[in-house]
């Protein structure tokens, strides 16, 4: 069990800093509708919304994560692009972090307006042996929860560390 | 993606129709604005070689949106995504059809399960994965 510090491992089932909220923006949520093609008028128009069954128009549920992040100085940046502190904040004796896959529970529309709150916590580190060796695989599980306290998406996101 | 799908009309085994995907550098590079993603092997060539790529990547959540997409267009406005499933097994890159294939495992009452994954243009499955949807019964 070479990979995962002893004090890492004891972070399995924590919470993983603070819970973090923010506002659905319309006009973001369509940028990313856009950027992925998929140009779904429930994502556009709130009577196409109604007419499939919404209260107005939602949001694309993969926006959701992008809307929780963080806005970041440029000094936050590393060589590669990415975030220093992007990934679960756990350390590990790992060189590269890669992502492995998503699995989602959507529990209720999101609607650009609301306000949504997001909660991490680490669910498993499963240290096993691949073809290029060693390896971590790590599970977090974030709660998405509305401004009525409703529970709208569970995602679990699964990283590779090697 | 107007129609309306029943579950009355769903069986296991039936195919989805599958979805083509060829995204292109500015589309990589606008998913990397929308998600607010620094990372350079999105949008540096030579970067990504660093990294052991032969090219700029493909983003696995943008690759998961278009899973999202297909299973969304396929149930039709009134079916609702319960769940998504997806492991990242493969590299993906840009001017390269990316094709979606599901099909039904099976029925439950209202809800259909599916069997999803995302083929390269040589037929390699880079994202499998699994879906529930739920879909509204036909008025008797």
């Amino acid at each position: 069990m070479g990979l995962i510090p002893r004090e890492t491992a004891a972070l399995v089932g924590q919470r993983l800093g603070a819970p973090v909220s923010a506002a659905i923006h319309a006009h973001d949520a369509e940028r990313f509708a856009y950027a992925a093609g998929d140009t779904n008028p429930i994502y556009f128009d709130d009577a196409a919304a109604r007419a499939a069954g919404h209260r107005t128009r939602v949001v694309p549920p993969g926006f959701l994560v992008w809307a929780l992040e963080p806005p970041r100085p440029l000094e936050a940046l590393r060589e590669d692009g990415l975030w220093r502190d992007a990934g679960p904040p756990i350390r590990l004796h790992v060189s590269r972090v890669l992502y492995a896959g998503e699995e989602w529970e959507y529990r209720a529309a999101v609607h650009p307006g609301d306000t949504i709150t997001a909660e991490t916590r680490l669910a498993s580190l499963e240290e096993k042996t691949g073809g290029s060796g060693p390896f971590v695989l790590a599970t977090t599980e974030t709660t998405y929860t509305n401004q009525a306290n409703e529970v709208v998406a569970i995602l679990r996101g699964r990283r590779i560390a090697r | 993606m107007s129609t309306e799908r029943y579950v009355d009309d769903v069986k296991p085994g039936d195919a989805l129709p599958p979805l083509v995907k060829n995204a292109s550098r500015a589309q990589l590079f606008l998913f990397s604005a929308a998600t607010h993603n620094p990372h350079r092997i999105h949008y540096d060539r030579d970067y990504a070689k660093v990294e052991g790529h032969e090219d700029i990547l493909v983003h696995g959540p943008l690759q998961g949106a278009w899973l999202h997409q297909f299973v969304q267009d396929w149930a039709g406005p009134r079916g609702r995504v319960l769940a998504l499933a997806f492991q990242n097994r493969g590299r993906a890159f840009p001017e390269r059809d990316l094709v979606f294939h599901g099909r039904v495992s099976a029925v439950d009452g209202d809800v259909v399960s599916l069997e999803v994954w995302e083929e390269d243009d040589a037929g390699a499955v880079l994202m499998p994965g699994t879906a529930r949807v739920r879909l509204r019964r036909r008025a008797a």
